[in-house]
Order: C-alpha cells, then structure tokens, then sequence
C-alpha cells in the first residue's frame, strides 16, 4: 500500500518537477536552492571583485561600479567599450532587453503562447519588425553605428554563453523559457519600439474620430493644425505666450466618410498600446530647459533634462559611462538592447531631447487587384507587386498557432479596413542610421558640433537641447518631416492610386525649429508646438501636446535671473499649474455669476467655496486638487458630449481622445456656443456658465462619493492620484505601485491617468570648469527583484532628489570607497 | 562504524551535492539509491527525508549567505501568491517527499532482492537496540 502511494506520489512529483502544470512553471528547476530562483540572490549584489570574458575584445576592459550601480568602462577603443556595455547591461537586464525585443518583433506567443496572438499580429501588422529588417539591410556596415552594435552583441552573448545557472533571471524561470542567442539587428528592434511609441502619430485619428460626428468645419477647430496658446519651443520674442483664441464652429452632421479612417487609425493604435493612453496631453509629455551663464548663479550654462516614458520595473533607462582616453568620456543614460549614451554629458557637451510629436506617419487608401488576396496595387493607372510577407506566430514548443499574410506597398505596410486596402507612409520605416547619430554626440566638444552630429537624424523627431561648457546652449527640432503635396496636411487618407498623393520630399534643416543663445537667455521645451506658425507655417504636425508645461517653465525660468542647479531641479517637480491658473478662475467667476443672478444653491456656493481654497498646486499635502480634477471631468463630458459614443446618453464612454484643455479654453471666449448646449436636456439650451457650474456641483458630489468629507485624509491629492511603476511583465509583487508623488495634470512633472508614465530619467548639467551633473530615475540600475539595485532610486525620485553622478577621468579617480564592483574583461 | 550523526551529515550533503551537480531530480536518485543499500540504520525512508530536507535548507542557508534570502522570498511569494514562509516551507517539503517517496519504493525493491547469502531481503536488517520499543529499522514509516 505504502510503495503504491509512493510510486503515485514520486511520478506526480517528476511530473510537476519536470512539466508545467496550469500556470505554475515546472517546480522542479524553480525551487532547487543550487541553480534555481533562490539561487539568483547570490547574484544579487555584485561581486567585489569578478572577471569575465568576451571573444573579439582587443585589449582587457576595467569596469568599475560604484555605489549607485553605475558601470564606469575604461576600455581601450570604442568597440571594446561597446563589447562590454553589453555584457554588463546583459547581465544586470537581460530579460528587459529580451522581452522588449520579442514585443518589438511582435513574437511573445513564442513565450507566453495564444494569449499574446492578438498583439503580436498588430505589431507585425504594423511593419515594426519589416521596418527595423529593412533598416538593418541598409545600414552601412562600415559605419561606427554599425560596428557599435555588433561589438555590443558580442558582448551580450558572451555573457548569454558564460552564464552560471544561478544567473539567469527570475521571469526567465518564471515563464520557462531561455534567453535567445543576441543579434545585432535586435538593437534596431528596440528602436522601431521607441518609433512606435514616440514616432507615431494619432493626430488623424483624433481629428477623423471627431469629423465622423461633428463633420469636418468642428473637427478641424476641435483639433486644430495650431496650437491656439502659442508659447513655442523657438522663441517667437514675445515673451509670453499668445493666445490666438478662434471661433469654433458649432456641432455639424456627422460625416460618415470619416468612419473608415477612423476605424484604421483605431485598429493601427491598438498596437500602440500603453504608450498612448486614452489620456489627453495634459498628463503626459517630456521637458527640457537650458540656461545661458547670464541668467545662472555662478555663471556657466546649466541644462535640464526630464523625459517621460512608460514608468516600468527595471526602468526603461540605464546608466553608464563610457572612457575610451582621448577619444571618448561620456556619462548619462542608454537603452538596455542599445549601445551608447542617449542622453548624457561629456566634458564639454551636456544634451537631452524632448519629443517633438509631429506628424511624420500618413495612410493612403490603395486600389487592388483582389479584395481578399491581392497581389498588386495600381498607382497612375499600372499595377505593382505587392510585396508579402508570410507571418507565423508559433507557440513555446515551436508549434504554429497561426500565420499572416502581409502585404505592403512601396509606401508601407498595408492593411485592411471596412472592406478597403490601406497602407501606410511612416519616417519610421525609411533607411536611416540613428544609432550613429546618437553615438556621435558623446564626441562633440561644443554646440555647433553637436547639432552637426544630429543632421542626418530622421525619426522619432526630438527636440535636441544642449549646452557647452562656453556657455551656449541650442535646441533643433531634428527629423524628417515630410512634405505633402495640396495643402501639406498629414491628418488625412490620401487617395494611394495616384502618386501625387506622395510626399515631396523633406523639410530642409534650415527649416527646423531652431534657437541658439536667444536674448530671453534660457530654452526650453515641453512637447508644445515647436514654432509659432506667424514665424514657420510649413506644416509639421497638429493637435500638439497642451501648453502648460511649456507655460509652466518659461514662468519660472522668466522669474528667476541667478538659477541654481538646485533651483532646476525643484523645477522638474514644481506643483504649479498654468492650466489650474486658466480654469479655476473661470469656474469660480461662473459660479459668482450664476449666485448674482439667484441661481446658486447650497452645493455651488460650496464647491465653489472649496475650489476658492486652493492654491492652485498639486502638493501632496493639498485636499482640493481633488475637486479641480472631477470639475474638468465633468466640463469636458458635458461640453463635448457631442463627440461621446451613444451620443447624447452615455457619458461614461468616451471616444480615444478628447480636445485638448487649451481648446475648452479657447471655447470660454464664447458664452453661447452651441457646444455648451448639453443634449441630455432637450427642453434647456444651456450657456457656458451653466455648464460650469453643473461641473461644479457634479464634482463636488461626485468627490464626496469618492473621497468622503472635503476635511478627510481621502480628499489628500497623495491618496487620488498615485505613480504606479509596474514590472515589465506586469506582476505586481516586483512592482512599486501607489506611490504618492507631488504632481497632476498639466504640472511639469505630470501624473494623470493610470499613473504609470511619467518622468524616466531627471537630470541637471552644470557646464562649468569642471562638468557636474546630477540625476536619478525611478528604478535601479539591477533588473534582479532581490537585489538592493532593484528599486534604490525610487526614494530619491520620489522626493524630488537627484544624486550626484560620479564622473572619473581615469580608474584612480573614482572614489574607492564609493566602489563596490570591479569586473576585468579580457579577450577569450 | 559511523555516528548516526555523522551518517545524518553525509547524506544532507550528499543531498546538496546531488542536487548541485545534477539538479532537484539528483535527490530521488540518491534516496532511492540509499534506501536500496543501506542496511546499517533504522528507518531510512524517514532518515533520507529529513535529511533531504536538511541538504536543501543548507542550501538554502547558503543562498541566504550570499544573497538577500528574504527579501527574495518576499517578491517570489508575491509572484507566487504565498506568504515567503510557507514558499521556503514549499521549497522543504518538496525534496522531502521526493526522497520519501523514492526511498519508500528503494527499500521495496530491497526487500525483493534476494541477498547473496540466500536471506531474505526484508530479514537482512540491523537489530533494534534495545530501548528502542522493539520492531526491526526496516519497518520504516
């Protein structure tokens, strides 16, 4: 009886040992203290001393980390440095590179099966992976971009081959997979991924969604080509922003031409995923400032850099510096899965970008010889071949759970929309050789010769700031921005049969919004529109980002004469708000009309009371930023109900984006517009301070639903709305979720939504005699759970802090009790 | 002859050293393997249990050594839906029932093999000392 039992229960335990069973991994290689998960946290902390080995190195690489984890590479050339980039990032972030390679190339059933199908076949059928394989093909393999990355393949595949099994990552072991072999090609993947989230456009969706309800004329001014607060990346001279205030034209018919756009550009967003929120600008986008020596406390340039990503576990950033003696010493951040510093500092140079968010990507509808399966497309009356694709997606084992057929165009990939063929122009996809760009610009030793490095550059366009240690500073909006034939515009579906829908060309560079050491004495940017359009009309984009943020820091750059390196960073986490300062007042002055007129009642007079209290800053302290949200809530729902799903009656489903703030304002100017008209209530036409006001009281009753007592601890700005840093996995044990951060809405360190985007990298230069620089991300540099590197930067973002990067000319440099690792490589 | 304690360490290691070279499935091999040829101890389905338990926890401690244990057992519990405890507890058991089991069966198949001096398998095993409430080792629970 007993050897029955034991023989049932030794098979059941191989089987579960062996096998996966349901969604628990195999436990066997799981639990095994000697090599499975318990093991990785002997790999927790660095060794202090470790040696390793790469093939192709040409001379021993010294890399130093010190004690916020950063790895110092004193190599001997370039490539070598590069070789040991990717070891080290391999090792302290392999699954992160592994995973956003296999997102990017649309192959996650591979590892997690049919669950994954549907985003997988979205991102093939955006061309991410065609594209990188196009741009791979094309590059120059002579270049130093290209050498760059396949040194930086050899590194991390040294370290794949020379792993213990104690390294290899916990999800690893989680999902029961292994790390793939690393190509070169992968480091493109990861910036058709970037592409995708920085590169694509969803003006057009935006404007069609609307146009498909409200007609042409409306949608236009709803989501208009310029921005009507004009504030712009390149001065305009002002000195304050402009508001270029039109009227909007009232709700017309729905245009039912518009339905087929818009359902292709909600199907091509759906890959796009998390990086476009259903959130409006407001609470999102990236800054950057620059100070001349003039306005600065101790007179050297000073530069900002805050860029905002997709807050995630290992951060999206990782921190290097690299010194090959006298060629090469840059310090900042880089993508794990690509060689080299994005943003960062040199000796001279310090530099960091904004995105530009132009329209750079258009859909054309094409004529096919076969609806189903087409083989050609016509363009001025001839027939092409289609190019095609085959696309199977296989599971774990290898076994094919389904297969695509893609067809593309010369213009790009094509898809199929209502029954029609649509294809899709995208800079993303051109040939182009943005890694040498960026890797050029750790040599510059001024200006003027950093912005030669970013000629070239073609997508995602960014808005590139940098400063020198002379004391000048400069921002390029740098890309291709292509040039439409008619009227220029990219936010419509041209007709694909004939090729003067075609681009024209490209913008010159001598077109690029451009300053460089403008009299105001400081830049800066923060996704708005790049240049004042009575100064530039060539169409770059449309429906920018709202304008606060840029707002925002212009205010206090033009506030402050003598800034500090410390005043810059309480910037990046200033709880101000232009956009709070345009819209409480017009609440507040609603309310007060509608009490002279008697039409206020005891919840308007306190809501507005309430409102009256705060002092317009998103501390976390502050119990009534609350109340200001859930009244913009409810203005914009009861003001555009027109472009609401179930016109008229559903408030809850809103379509993909809004119009943003800066258009309900412009809207204020007209009391009696019919957009104020609130079509839940045939029998009334409402004006705009109805509208308020019932904003008002409805937010004001729905934040004592949410919140309780307008005294309590709920209404406390640090219990609404909170960062919540997922692991890229997305488990929520290796996250860091409900974290309270000083910030909302339109602030210059912005939180809205879901909260899981926000600042990724804060950074200031000091460009003195010596270069300073001080920084940190959310996160840590280790993408191991266990270890103290996990999440050791969260504190100081938290709080607004940035440490004190270390900068050592040479090994002896650095600190040697600030080191706590020294890893020798040497030729295998 | 060797200490039942001395015995009792050479087996939780040679657990642990199974289980390094190679791998959690070494474990049921070298239980079924003692239980096969031992004959010197009493009860060794149980012995091998506990020591394979104690090979895997010295393991364990050796992570622990070396590495953030608990704050590992924290976020793994949380991947898991554990509490750590019972994750480590898990981690305990598991080696235990694999060497129970495999033992179980080894001391089985011992008893079926007939010895080279003609005994019977299930007769060949040590005496009981005395004061120890009597029976024979093999009758192993």
């Amino acid at each position: 009886m007993r050897t029955g039992i034991a023989a049932i229960l030794l098979a059941a335990l191989l089987f579960a040992g062996f096998r996966p069973v349901g969604k628990l991994p195999a436990i066997g290689a799981l639990l095994d203290p000697a090599s499975g998960v318990w093991a990785t946290a002997r790999t927790a902390n660095l060794p202090p001393i470790d040696r390793g080995s790469i093939p192709g190195l040409g001379k021993p690489v010294q890399v130093l980390f010190d004690d916020r984890g950063v790895p110092h590479i004193f190599a001997a050339t370039e490539e070598d440095a590069y070789r040991a980039l990717g070891y080290v990032t391999a090792r302290d972030r392999l699954f992160q590179m592994e995973l956003q390679t296999r997102a990017a190339r649309g192959r996650l059933t591979e590892w997690v099966g049919p669950r994954a199908l549907e985003a997988d076949r979205r991102t093939r059928r955006l061309g991410l992976a065609w594209g990188a394989e196009r741009k791979y093909a094309a590059y120059d393999r002579n270049s130093a971009g290209f050498r760059a990355i396949v040194a930086y393949s050899e590194g991390v595949n040294a370290w794949i081959d020379g792993m213990r099994p104690r390294d290899l990552p916990m999800e690893f072991r989680l999902l029961g997979v292994t790390p793939d072999k690393w190509e070169p090609m992968y480091s493109l993947y990861f910036f058709s991924k970037m592409a995708l989230t920085l590169a694509f456009n969803d003006a057009t969706y935006s404007r069609l969604a609307a146009q498909a309800k409200v007609g042409r004329a409306a949608a236009d001014a709803l989501f208009p080509v310029n921005s009507p607060i004009q504030e712009p990346i390149q001065p305009n001279g002002l000195g304050a922003p402009r508001y270029d205030v039109a009227a909007i034209p009232p709700p017309g018919a729905p245009d039912s031409a518009a339905v087929l756009a818009f359902v292709a550009r909600r199907n091509a967003l759906a890959a796009v995923g998390d990086s476009k929120p259903n959130a409006n600008g407001d609470a999102l986008g990236s800054n950057n400032w620059a100070v001349a020596p003039k306005r600065t406390a101790a007179g050297h340039a000073l530069l900002a850099g805050d860029p905002h990503l997709d807050l995630t576990l290992p951060s999206i950033w990782y921190e290097m510096h690299i010194v090959v003696p006298g060629r090469l010493d840059v310090a900042g951040v880089g993508f794990p899965g690509v060689p080299g510093v994005i943003i960062g500092f040199n000796r001279d140079v310090a530099w960091t970008f904004t995105n530009t968010s132009s329209d750079v990507n258009d859909f054309y509808a094409e004529t096919v010889d076969d609806t189903l399966h087409p083989s050609r497309y016509k363009v001025d009356g001839t027939w092409h071949d289609l190019e095609k694709r085959v696309e199977p997606y296989r599971n774990r084992a290898g076994g094919l759970i389904h297969t695509d057929t893609l067809y593309f165009t010369r213009r790009g990939p094509m898809t199929r929309e209502l029954g029609k063929w649509v294809s899709m122009r995208w800079t993303a996809f051109e040939p182009s050789s943005e890694q040498d760009n960026f890797l050029k610009l750790g040599y510059a030793s001024n200006v003027s010769q950093w912005l030669d490095a970013m000629n070239g550059f073609v997508a995602p366009t960014q808005n590139g700031l940098v400063a020198d240690r002379s004391g000048n500073i400069a921002i390029r909006s740098t890309g291709r921005y292509p040039v439409r034939p008619g009227d220029g515009r990219g936010d419509v579906i041209r007709d694909g049969s004939v090729s003067a829908s075609d681009w024209l060309g490209y913008l010159p560079p001598s077109r690029y919004p451009f300053a460089m050491n403008p009299a105001q004495g400081y830049l800066a940017s923060a996704n708005q529109q790049p240049v004042d359009p009575r100064v530039n009309a060539s169409y770059m984009g449309s429906d920018w980002y709202s304008p606060w943020r840029a707002m925002r820091i212009n205010t206090l750059l033009r506030g402050d004469s003598a800034v500090t390196p410390d005043a810059m960073r309480k910037f990046q986490t200033d709880p101000g708000s232009a956009r709070a300062d345009a819209f409480v007042p017009e609440f507040l002055a609603a309310a007060a009309r509608e009490d002279s007129a008697g039409r206020a009642d005891a919840t308007l007079h306190e809501s507005a009371r309430l409102l009256a209290e705060w002092d317009r800053r998103y501390t976390k302290e502050n119990r009534r930023a609350a109340l200001f949200e859930k009244a913009m809530e409810e203005l914009n729902n009861r003001t555009w109900d027109e472009l609401l799903d179930g016109a008229g009656s559903d408030t809850s489903a809103r379509p993909p984006r809004m119009p943003e703030a800066q258009v309900l304002l412009e809207l204020m100017r007209d009391p009696t517009s019919k957009w104020w008209d609130d079509r839940r209530t045939p029998a009334v036409v409402e004006t705009r301070d109805a509208i308020l006001t019932a904003s008002l009281r409805a937010a004001l009753v729905a934040s004592r639903k949410a919140y309780g007592d307008p005294s309590g601890d709920g209404w406390l700005w640090s219990n609404v709305r909170q960062a919540n840093i997922y692991h890229l996995a997305h488990i929520p044990a290796l996250s860091a979720l409900h974290l309270p951060v000083q910030g909302g809405p339109s602030t210059l360190s912005p939180s809205g939504g879901l909260g899981t985007q926000g600042p990724s990298w804060r950074m200031v230069v000091e460009l003195g005699p010596e270069v300073r620089a001080w920084a940190t991300y959310p996160g840590g540099q280790s993408g191991n759970p266990a270890s103290p590197r996990y999440k050791d930067r969260l504190g100081l973002w938290l709080n607004g802090q940035l440490a004190p990067v270390l900068f050592p000319k040479t090994p002896r440099d650095l600190d040697h009790k600030r080191v706590t690792s020294t890893l020798t490589l040497e030729p295998r | 002859m060797l200490t039942k304690a001395v015995r009792f360490l050479l087996l939780t290691e040679g657990f642990a050293v199974a289980t390094f070279a190679v791998g959690w499935w070494g474990v049921a091999v070298l239980a079924l393997f003692w239980a096969l040829v031992t004959e010197s101890i009493r009860r060794p389905v149980r012995f091998a249990t506990i020591c394979a338990a104690a090979g895997w926890g010295s393991l364990l401690l050796l992570d622990a050594v070396r590495g953030p244990i608990g704050e590992l057992a924290s976020r793994f519990g949380g991947v898991m839906g554990v509490p750590p405890v019972a994750l480590i507890a898990i981690t305990l058991i598991f080696p235990a029932l694999l060497a129970w089991s495999a033992a179980s069966i080894g001391l089985a198949l011992r008893r079926m093999i007939p010895r080279s001096r003609g005994e019977r398998a299930d007769a060949a095993v040590e005496p009981v000392p005395s004061g120890s409430g009597g029976g024979v080792a093999i009758a192993d629970v």
